[in-house]
């Protein structure tokens, strides 16, 4: 039995990709990024949404002050608020390092908005 | 009367559906599906195999031993093997529930609801854990009742065939009022939903009707969110199978204090974070969540 399910999980994972199920999740607009958070985090109430350049992240504050990040992860998006969490500055991109083993910084190209997002996560460690 | 194992019997039903329900997708039904998860959600499933072949013998081994203490010598027919199905899935309904408001149980179920699609593939996402959170203790009533020991694993496996099938967003709603009676494919969207009324609902097995008896029951009425409050951000099986017991771990070492160490342990999920369903209900709400109800 146990060689039976795996072949069919090979099988069926080689099928899901040949049929094409494997695109990436890419954000429309800071508006998209907001009403995810929003959804995700209970009494979140966005004013602020920043999608970086290549639509895989955004952050979003909500008018408590507290801080979110919505990411791509596979086909769908990941919602995280940042308590706790660090960035770093380099140029006009921002990487955010969450407290959760095995998950890579992300890194967010804001362009000019990106020091004003980086002085939002100042006293948060 | 002989028992055959009926998930055997069905994976390779299993696999031809998940293939038909692919192609019905990509031909434009409702539903999807997502390579990377699909792996992970079928890497969970044969490593839900592996840990049933390392730790089954040891759970049939002690529903034989307290069947020895039965309170009745019930046969094996036509009518008992009904009865037995109808009490096993009673006793998963009190599995299930416990699973969704006791961390430690969590710990384990959690897996099964860490994809965020909804197809025949999440199904197959099971814990590997199950046998150290003691999930199997909820079926141990059946073999002091005195059931077969046959006919109780074989009911839990008819239980658990069903159960694959209303992993689906193909079918909407099913026709001639079963909705009424039995766990379908829009009942158990809700069980998968995150959105705050979905959350905590619709734990039935097979049939539904014991939620609309203990005021579980949630009707579909939005397109559920699936998932997780917390979704997961890795498709690491490994990582899938611990990472809420890597919490509780966390937490624990963080407690001050027993009354900590036992919310972390054994207090309904969210507690610690403080985003257990009643708190998430009352905020989407615009309400001030109050203290968590026990259960």
């Amino acid at each position: 039995m146990l060689w039976t399910s795996i072949f069919g999980v090979v099988t069926l994972v080689f099928l899901a990709r040949a049929l094409g199920f494997g695109r990436n999740a890419v954000l429309g607009s800071g508006e998209e990024a907001a009403t995810r958070a929003a959804q995700a985090i209970a009494g979140f109430v966005p004013v602020e949404a920043a999608v970086g350049a290549d639509g895989h992240a955004a952050l979003v504050a909500a008018r408590d002050g507290r801080l979110a990040m919505v990411s791509g992860f596979g086909d769908r998006f990941v919602v995280r608020p940042l308590e706790g969490s660090r960035a770093v500055l380099e140029g006009a991109v921002l990487r955010v390092r969450l407290e959760e083993p095995g998950v890579p910084a992300v890194r967010l190209d804001l362009g000019e908005a990106a020091a004003a997002w980086a002085r939002k996560f100042e006293g948060r460690t | 009367m002989t028992f055959p194992d009926p998930v055997q019997i069905a994976i390779p039903a299993f696999i031809v559906a998940m293939m038909l329900e692919m192609f019905a997708i990509r031909a434009g039904a409702r539903g999807a599906y997502d390579w990377r998860d699909t792996g992970t959600s079928l890497a969970m499933g044969v490593g839900n195999t592996v840990a049933a072949i390392l730790f089954g013998g040891a759970i049939v081994g002690l529903g034989s031993w307290l069947w020895q203490y039965r309170l009745f010598d019930i046969p094996a027919t036509w009518w008992t093997l009904a009865v037995c199905f109808v009490a096993e899935d009673f006793a998963y309904y009190w599995f299930h529930r416990t699973a969704h408001r006791v961390r430690w149980f969590w710990a384990s179920h959690v897996i099964h609801h860490s994809s965020q699609h909804y197809n025949l593939s999440t199904a197959l996402r099971q814990t590997w854990t199950g046998f150290f959170s003691f999930s199997f203790a909820f079926r141990l009533p059946l073999f002091l009742l005195g059931f077969p020991v046959e006919m109780i694993l074989f009911c839990a496996g008819l239980n658990l065939v069903y159960q694959f099938f209303i992993h689906t967003e193909l079918v909407r709603r099913l026709p001639f009022g079963l909705e009424y009676v039995l766990n379908t494919p829009a009942h158990h969207r809700v069980h998968h939903g995150t959105n705050p009324d979905y959350l905590d609902r619709n734990y039935g097995g097979v049939l539904i009707i014991w939620d609309r008896m203990f005021g579980t029951f949630a009707q579909e009425t939005e397109a559920p969110r699936y998932g997780i409050v917390r979704n997961l951000m890795s498709f690491n099986p490994l990582w899938v199978a611990v990472h809420e017991w890597w919490g509780i771990g966390r937490d624990v070492r963080r407690a001050r204090g027993l009354s900590e160490v036992l919310r972390a342990l054994f207090g309904p999920p969210g507690a610690v974070s403080g985003e257990t369903s009643e708190t998430i209900r009352a905020l989407a709400a615009g309400q001030q969540p109050h203290a968590q109800p026990a259960e």
